[in-house]
């Protein structure tokens, strides 16, 4: 690895600012010398999950040239980080998922302007960290408000599209679990699996089978996905995540049907991540999606119903309010110009929803967050709903602003 | 007895309660920039000296009965497995409400005697009988061996079926009897229902189970507007008003003699998620509904009444009121001409465990078959686009017996 090589221990801890530029000071390494080597045009940069310190996300550069760059993703021994995130201003540009040691190296290429980004790693022992693509400034957001917003619709898609990618990889190691009959494996493996929808599911819950109607719940794709007790339809029965849920933490078996289902589960996802790139969306359609996304939360993770048998439900709480931060993050460009200070009002609920969030991570546990107890309901429930509810009310104003802003 | 015995003089400030006709003059002049707003109607006017007679030849009061402002329903568990027990509690039930429904008390609020407990609790004394319907209920348990009574049966009373979604939590379900007190008065409702708990216990042969109390009628009657529900939209604006509606949908008319004019009735606490209703946008609410939150007309009509074209396409071709959409489910258009009586009420419990208003609707149909409710609530409860913000979490099913005449008690033949 480059980094031994260039000696910069200093990027385990690159996010403070203060301690970067003192290390620099008395290494007394000239880092605007060190841009990322560049072949064939494209920058190269490498991202190295390591266990070290509680877990930590290592850039062997941060300085970059503005361009095309790839990212190289290794997992050598960070049990803890399955994720990693390139990030603007809380946008995500691109994402590496399903993350682990012993699986190879993935690289993602992003072209990128000068300015500050981030690497988010969550779950590492420090989960920001900021690097600089020196050169040309990408494009200022200084379109009209509509074309801000139409590129964030188009930010937005892609998002979207990634999730789904990486929900089909995560599924698809889930079910080789199941089909194994290793149940331990599967238990480990079922929180890891579930974010993704939990974060997209207010676009792709509308999705019929052909030859279906729409009332009927054997062809609704978000039923056969994401169908819960309480929404059980005895006609047609459990179906997908939490019919696997059920088997994997309730009965604790793998079945011959546990095994159908998961093979039924992949194909529905699979169908999902060949859609998703073809959606295309209206600035309302993320302010409605976050929304819907936050309804979720309230209903089903604040009461502990979503994940019944496994109690993982503060991960697709998470889920649920990355998806839709997301989402309003990719208009924020466009609402800053139409109503700054609503704006900044979702951005401080949104902050503080996050702040609470994270009492609750648990590296010991798959997926990073403490199960939702009984003791933990009891205690927090309220607390978790009322930040929520703080949140859907100004960004509840966000559709009807985007919606009539001038074209 | 008059049906509505209304004494002019006997009016006093006390006695009459503006309700929407007050509020109506103010905002006359706004509510004239929206063509769709019904003028209103003068007939919501309440009178609290107003009653209805409980003995009768037909149906009991308190179903085809305009529904009143307010209501109290409890359901009890029988601890008694003695027939007679029942046959005691019905009559003592059935004198205590033919009182309250005058507006009487029930005994002595403040007995004489130093050590002595009232009778009546005291606080619907003065408030006139504000039109206290007490219907009563019974349940499936009643109709066992355990009390001799199989044979008598109503043919189609037993448990409902498990319905898609219900998410039904044990303490808000079933009971062997069930009290339904509607009146103008909310506190003449609580009265009664709260009365006859007592009686309940003082003869040892039943307890309470659960309780809601109703708040601003949910389903319109003969001559009312259309109310509303608490998620804003008007609640049966297609319910059954018509007397011929009545006798084809709500009635028994066959079988023993003591079942005609009985109806089903089935009960449903169904839960709002207030928060969540309330940040959607109204186009996906007027969506969720299939109509238009204010006027209350079809999204594919102009005024209320106007009856809904589930057939009928926007531009790109889709129905312009989704199939999914919770009118498009419940039409009688949609369900073979299944058609119910519903009469609901607003509940608000507070504020949940979560910090959340705690409110909805409690739900209450009437029918002749049970399985005409079932049938609606298996495709609502499968697909209805509202599912998204409710949750049927109380549920109970009994046949309410016709009415007893003067000199005899609810339910008197069953034990003869």
């Amino acid at each position: 690895m480059p980094l031994n090589s260039f000696g910069r221990p200093l990027l385990l801890a690159a996010g403070f600012g203060t301690v970067l530029s003192m290390t620099t000071a008395l290494s007394g390494v000239a880092r605007a010398a060190e841009d990322a080597p560049v072949v064939n045009g494209v920058s190269q940069v490498h991202i190295t999950l390591v266990g070290d310190n509680g877990g930590a996300c290592l850039i062997d550069y941060d300085h970059i040239k503005a361009g095309p760059i790839t990212f190289t993703v290794t997992n050598k021994t960070a049990t803890a980080i399955t994720e990693v995130e390139i990030q603007s201003d809380n946008r995500i540009l691109g994402e590496k998922e399903n993350l682990a040691p012993g699986l190879p190296a993935v690289a993602l290429t992003l072209t990128l302007g000068g300015g500050s980004y981030q690497v988010y790693c969550p779950g590492a022992g420090q989960e920001l960290q900021t690097f600089t693509v020196t050169g040309k400034a990408a494009a200022a957001a200084t379109g009209t408000t509509a074309q801000l917003l139409q590129d964030g619709t188009i930010g937005y898609a892609k998002y979207v599209a990634g999730v789904a990618a990486s929900m089909v990889d995560a599924v698809t190691i889930l079910k080789a679990d199941i089909d194994a009959g290793d149940l331990a494996k599967a238990k480990a493996e079922y929180p890891l699996a579930r974010p993704f929808y939990e974060r997209i599911e207010s676009d792709v819950d509308s999705f019929v089978l052909p030859g279906f109607k729409a009332t009927d719940n054997a062809g609704s794709l978000d039923y056969l996905i994401d169908m819960r007790a309480s929404a059980l339809d005895p006609k047609v029965g459990w179906h997908g995540f939490h019919a696997i849920e059920r088997d994997l933490f309730q009965n604790n078996a793998i079945t011959a049907e546990t095994k159908s289902q998961a093979a039924e589960l992949l194909t529905h996802v699979e169908m999902l991540a060949k859609l998703t790139p073809t959606l295309t969306y209206k600035p309302e359609d993320l302010a409605n999606g976050a929304a819907d996304l936050l309804e979720e939360v309230q209903t089903t993770k604040v009461t502990g119903e979503e994940e019944d048998f496994s109690h993982i439900d503060l991960l697709d709480f998470a889920g649920n309010v990355e998806g839709a931060q997301q989402a309003f993050a990719f208009l924020e460009p466009g609402m800053m110009k139409i109503d700054p200070d609503l704006t900044a009002r979702v951005q401080a609920e949104f902050a503080k929803v996050n702040a609470m969030l994270d009492t609750y991570r648990d590296k010991t546990q798959p997926g990073g967050y403490e199960l939702y107890t009984a003791q933990i309901k009891a205690a927090d429930a309220a607390k978790l709903s009322k930040a929520i509810q703080a949140l859907q009310e100004p960004l509840s104003k966000i559709g009807e602003k985007v919606a009539t802003a001038e074209k | 007895m008059a049906d509505t015995s209304t004494k002019a003089s006997s009016l006093s400030r006390r006695g009459m309660l503006f309700g929407a006709t007050a509020g109506a003059v103010g905002v006359a002049a706004h509510a004239a920039a929206f063509a769709a707003s019904p003028a209103q109607s003068g007939d919501d006017m309440v009178d609290l000296t107003k009653s209805h007679p409980f003995y009768g030849d037909a149906q009991q009061a308190g179903i085809s009965t305009e529904p009143q402002r307010h209501s109290m329903f409890m359901t009890f568990d029988l601890t008694t497995a003695k027939v007679g027990d029942i046959q005691v509690l019905l009559a003592l039930w059935s004198a205590a409400i033919a009182q309250m429904m005058q507006g009487a008390t029930i005994g002595q609020v403040e007995p004489p005697q130093d050590s002595a407990v009232g009778l009546d609790t005291g606080e619907a004394l003065n408030l006139g009988p504000a039109s206290l319907t007490v219907t009563i209920g019974l349940g499936p348990k009643i109709f066992t061996d355990i009390y001799g009574l199989s044979h008598q049966r109503p043919p189609l009373l037993r448990e409902l079926i498990a319905l898609p979604s219900d998410s039904l939590v044990p303490g808000l379900t079933g009971g062997d009897l069930s009290v339904q007190a509607c009146a103008d008065d909310p506190q003449v409702a609580y009265h009664a229902v709260r009365d006859l708990a007592r009686i309940a216990k003082s003869t040892g042969s039943a307890q309470t189970r659960w309780t809601v109390m109703g708040f601003g009628r949910a389903s319109a009657g003969r001559g009312q507007q259309t109310p509303r529900n608490l998620l804003g939209f008007k609640d049966g604006t297609r319910n059954l008003k018509e007397d011929a509606e009545f006798e084809k949908f709500v009635w028994v008319k066959d079988g023993p003699a003591w079942q005609r004019y009985g109806s089903y009735q089935v009960v449903r606490k169904i839960q709002m998620h207030i928060e969540n209703w309330d940040t959607d946008r109204v186009s996906d609410q007027n969506n969720v509904f299939g109509r238009h939150k204010v006027s209350g007309a079809p999204l594919t009509g102009k005024t209320e009444f106007d009856t809904p074209d589930f057939a009928k396409t926007d531009a790109s071709g889709n129905t312009v009121i989704l199939p999914t959409a919770h009118i498009a489910l419940a039409a009688h258009e949609n369900n073979n001409g299944i058609r119910i009586l519903r009469r609901s009420y607003n509940y608000t419990d507070g504020l949940n465990q979560f910090g959340q208003l705690d409110a909805g609707l409690f739900f209450m149909s009437y029918q002749n078959d049970p399985a005409h409710f079932e049938a609606l609530q298996t495709r609502l409860g499968a697909s209805d686009a509202l599912n998204e913000y409710i949750a049927h979490i109380g549920s109970g099913i009994f046949f309410a017996p016709p009415a007893p005449k003067q000199g005899e008690y609810i339910g008197q033949a069953i034990f003869s």
